[in-house]
C-alpha cells in the first residue's frame, strides 16, 4: 500500500512538474514573440522621419533620401492631406483612392483602415501625412479596458498562473487516483495470490489485460497447488501403507525370533543369532514408527495433543528409563537442568518431546559403540527454552552433517538420519528449531529451542 | 477356573501365519484353550458356540472390522478384549480404547509383551489382586527389616514407624527397587501432583527415612541418590 502512495504521489508531483515547464515554456516563447513584433514594429516611428524628410521648395514638395529610404522598409505610399482635406503631396498614391477627405473620413482611417490599406497619420507643418502599408500586411485592433481592471492586472497575473497550477494538480491527482484504484485491485489480487487464495479479478478498465494475466496465474497456481497436495497426500499415504504392511510379517519375524531366542533347547550361538535377528527386527520396528510420524509431520497431518509440558520432569523421567532400562559402562548419562529453567513449560506434545530427546540419545549409543558420556542440559536463553543432547563420542560425518543443516524436507532426507530429522520436525511443530554441531572436543550436540508457553 | 492358563481364548486375525504363530506361542505360554477366527462371521460363530473368557481381535477383517465386532461382543457379554492392530494412529488406538477395550497392542510386537499385557487382563478381570493379596510386602534392607504392613521398621537398635509420607515414599521405592525413581513421581506419589517446589521438602522426608533405615544416613547404602534424577532403593532382599 505504501508504494501505490508513493507511486500517486510521483505521478500528481510529475504532472505538477510538467505544468510547470510548459508555463516556463510559453512565457518564454511570449516574450520572444513580443520581442520579435516591437523589432517590426518600430518601423512605425519612423513615419516621423518620413514627416521629418518631407519639405516643401517652392511650390514643389521634395522627400529627403533619408525618409525616402525610411519610406521604402515598410509603407507603399504616401500622402500629405491640407488642412481642408486636399492633398498636397502624394507618392506611389493607389488610383481607387479618392483626392479629398472629409473630416469624418480622416477620422475614421486614422486608426482604421482607408480602404483596406493599413495607414499612419503624423502631423506635417502643412497638413497631415498619411503612409500607407500593402493591403494585408499589418493587423490592426484597438484595445480597451476598464481601468480598475488594468490597475489589478499585477494581481490577477499570478492568480490565473496558480489557478491553472491547481487545475494541472487536481487533474492529475483525479486521473491518478483512478488509476491507482484499478492498480490497487490488482496489488490486492497478487496480495492474496501469495497468500494462496484463489483470485478473481475484474477484467474492466485500463489495466483489465493484466488482471486478466493475474486471474491466469492464479488459476494455474491453484491447479499447481492442488496437485501438489495430492501428491503429498498420495505419499503420505503411500509411506502408511507400507508401514502398515510391514507390520505384519515383522511381527512374525519379531516373535518367532524371540521365539527361537528363548527356546533353551537351542544350542546357544544359534540363539544369540535369533537374539541378534530380535533385536534388528525392533530397529526396523523402531524406523517404521520413525519413517510413518515423520512423513505426517512433513505434511502437517499429525494433528498436535497441545498440552503444557513441563520440561525437566520430562527430561529426568527420560533419563530415568535409560538407566533403569539398562544403560550402563561404557555409556554415562547425565542430566543438569539449569536454576532458571526448573518450571521450563511448553505448549506441545510430550510424546512427541519425548520421541525427540528419546531418539537423540538412542543416536548418541547406537553410533558410539565404544561407549560415551551423554550430557542433557536445558537452560533458559533469550526466553527461549534450550534442550541439548551431546556426547563425547565420534560426532556426525560431515556429509550428514551438511544434509542435516540444510532446512530442506524429506526428500533430501540422510538415510541413515531419519530419527534427526524427526527431531527436526518435532522441533518445528513446536514452532522451535534445531542445531546440529560437531564439538571441538570431539563428539556432537544437538540443540532444540523450543519456545516458552505464554 | 484355577488359574488365568484355563481361561479359553478367541483369536481373529485374517493373517493365517501369524494366527499360527500367536497359538503356538499361547500354548507355549500354558494357553491350552484357544480357538481361532479368520473373519467376522467365524469370529460370531465361534463366540456364540465357545463363550470365550477373553478375545484378542484384529482390527482389519476381510468382512468388517474389529471395532464393530467387538461392540457386538460386548452388548451380549463383558468379556475382555485386547485389541491387536496394524494401525498405529493414535485416532485408532484411542477409538479402541475409548469403545472400552481392555488394551490395545500394535504390531508388530514382541510376543513377550502381549502374553505379559494378556495375563494382566486376565488377572485384572478373574483374578482381581484385591482379592488375591492382601498382605503387603516384607522386605530386609541389610540390618533392617521393613514391613510395608504395619510401617514398621526393625533394627538393631529397637523399631521405629513410618510416617504416612514415608510410608508412600518407600513403597514407591520398593516397587521400583533397583530402578532410578524421579523426584517428580515420588512428589506425585506423596502430595498428588508435580507442582514443582516440593524438591526440598522431598528431600527433608529422605533424609528421614534414611535415618530410619540406613545404618549410616550421612552415607547411605541402600536409599540412594541419583544426581539431578530423583532417588533408587537398592540391596533389597525379599523376605
Amino acid at each position: 500500500m505504501k508504494s501505490m502512495l508513493r507511486i500517486l504521489g510521483r505521478y500528481v508531483g510529475s504532472a505538477a512538474g510538467i505544468a510547470l515547464i510548459l508555463l516556463i515554456l510559453n512565457a518564454a516563447l511570449f516574450l520572444l514573440w513580443v520581442t520579435g513584433a516591437k523589432q517590426e514594429n518600430g518601423n512605425s516611428y519612423r513615419v516621423s522621419v518620413i514627416a521629418d524628410g518631407l519639405a516643401k521648395e517652392g511650390e514643389e514638395y521634395t522627400l529627403a533620401d533619408s525618409a525616402r529610404q525610411a519610406m521604402s522598409v515598410r509603407y507603399e505610399w504616401a500622402m500629405l492631406l491640407s488642412d481642408s482635406g486636399e492633398i498636397l503631396w502624394s507618392l506611389n498614391l493607389p488610383r481607387e483612392l479618392s483626392r479629398t477627405y472629409t473630416i469624418p473620413e480622416v477620422a475614421s482611417f486614422t486608426k482604421w483602415y482607408l480602404q483596406d490599406y493599413p495607414v499612419y497619420v503624423w502631423r506635417h507643418q502643412d497638413g497631415l501625412l498619411v503612409v500607407g502599408c500593402p493591403k494585408g500586411s499589418v493587423w490592426k485592433t484597438g484595445m480597451e479596458m476598464p481601468q480598475s481592471i488594468m490597475d489589478k492586472t499585477i494581481l490577477w497575473i499570478p492568480i490565473v498562473l496558480a489557478a491553472n497550477g491547481l487545475a494541472a494538480v487536481l487533474l492529475a491527482l483525479l486521473l491518478g487516483l483512478r488509476l491507482f484504484r484499478s492498480m490497487h485491485t490488482l496489488v490486492k489480487g497478487i496480495e492474496q495470490m501469495a497468500a494462496k487464495q484463489p483470485v478473481q479479478l475484474g477484467t474492466n478498465g485500463v489495466l483489465g489485460e493484466l488482471a486478466a494475466a493475474l486471474n491466469q496465474t492464479s488459476r494455474e497456481l491453484q491447479r499447481q497447488e492442488i496437485a501438489l497436495q495430492k501428491r503429498e497426500q498420495a505419499r503420505t499415504s503411500w509411506i502408511a501403507g507400507i508401514s502398515h504392511d510391514i507390520r505384519t510379517p515383522l511381527s512374525m519375524v519379531m516373535g518367532y525370533a524371540s521365539q527361537l531366542e528363548d527356546n533353551q533347547e537351542l544350542p546357544r550361538p544359534a540363539r544369540e543369532q535369533a537374539g541378534i535377528v530380535r533385536q534388528q527386527s525392533q530397529r526396523i520396528k523402531t524406523l517404521v514408527n520413525d519413517l510413518n510420524l515423520a512423513s505426517k509431520l512433513e505434511y502437517d497431518m499429525q494433528p498436535l495433543h497441545q498440552e503444557e509440558v513441563l520440561l525437566a520432569p520430562l527430561l529426568r523421567q527420560i533419563a530415568a528409563d535409560f538407566l533403569n532400562g539398562g544403560l550402563a559402562r561404557p555409556y554415562s548419562l547425565e542430566l543438569d537442568v539449569g536454576e532458571s529453567a526448573r518450571q521450563a513449560k511448553v505448549l506441545g506434545d510430550q510424546e512427541l518431546l519425548r520421541r525427540a530427546v528419546y531418539n537423540l540419545i538412542q543416536n548418541s549409543i547406537r553410533h558410539n559403540p565404544q561407549g560415551c558420556a551423554i550430557r542433557i542440559t536445558l537452560e533458559r536463553v533469550n526466553s527461549c527454552w534450550v534442550m541439548a543432547v551431546a556426547d563425547n563420542g565420534k560426532g556426525f560425518d560431515q556429509e550428514l552433517l551438511d544434509r542435516l543443516k540444510e532446512e530442506n524436507s524429506l526428500t533430501g532426507m540422510p538415510s541413515h538420519g531419519l530419527g534427526l530429522t524427526l527431531v527436526r520436525q518435532i522441533a518445528r511443530v513446536h514452532e522451535g528449531t534445531t542445531e546440529f554441531e560437531n564439538l571441538p572436543e570431539g563428539g556432537c550436540r544437538v540443540v532444540i529451542n523450543l519456545p516458552p508457553s505464554s | 477356573m484355577n488359574t488365568i492358563f484355563d481361561c479359553k481364548l478367541l483369536l481373529v486375525d485374517d493373517e493365517p501365519d501369524l494366527r499360527g504363530m500367536l497359538v503356538e506361542i499361547l500354548h507355549k505360554e500354558g494357553f491350552q484353550r484357544v480357538r481361532t477366527a479368520a473373519s467376522c462371521q467365524q469370529a460370531k460363530e465361534l463366540f456364540q458356540t465357545e463363550q470365550p473368557q477373553v478375545v484378542i481381535l484384529d482390527v482389519s477383517l476381510p468382512d468388517g472390522d474389529g471395532f464393530s465386532l467387538m461392540s457386538e461382543f460386548r452388548s451380549i457379554s463383558a468379556v475382555p478384549v485386547l485389541f491387536l492392530s496394524a494401525r498405529d494412529e493414535d485416532e485408532n488406538r484411542l477409538l479402541g480404547l475409548g469403545l472400552g477395550a481392555d488394551d490395545y497392542i500394535t504390531k508388530p510386537f514382541l510376543p513377550r509383551e502381549l502374553l505379559l499385557r494378556l495375563k494382566a487382563v486376565l488377572t485384572r478381570t478373574y483374578f482381581p489382586p484385591t482379592l488375591r493379596q492382601s498382605k503387603k510386602p516384607l522386605f530386609r534392607l541389610g540390618e533392617a527389616v521393613v514391613d510395608l504392613n504395619s510401617a514398621l521398621v526393625t533394627r538393631p537398635q529397637g523399631q521405629v514407624t513410618l510416617t504416612a509420607k514415608e510410608y508412600i515414599l518407600l513403597a514407591k521405592l520398593y516397587e521400583n527397587r533397583g530402578s532410578i525413581v524421579t523426584g517428580d513421581s515420588l512428589c506425585r506419589a506423596v502430595w498428588g501432583d508435580d507442582l514443582y517446589g516440593y524438591e526440598n521438602t522431598l528431600m527433608v522426608h529422605i533424609r528421614r527415612l534414611r535415618e530410619k533405615i540406613e545404618p549410616e544416613p550421612s552415607s547411605p547404602r541402600y536409599l540412594l541418590t541419583v544426581r539431578g534424577l530423583g532417588y533408587k532403593l537398592t540391596g533389597v532382599v525379599e523376605k
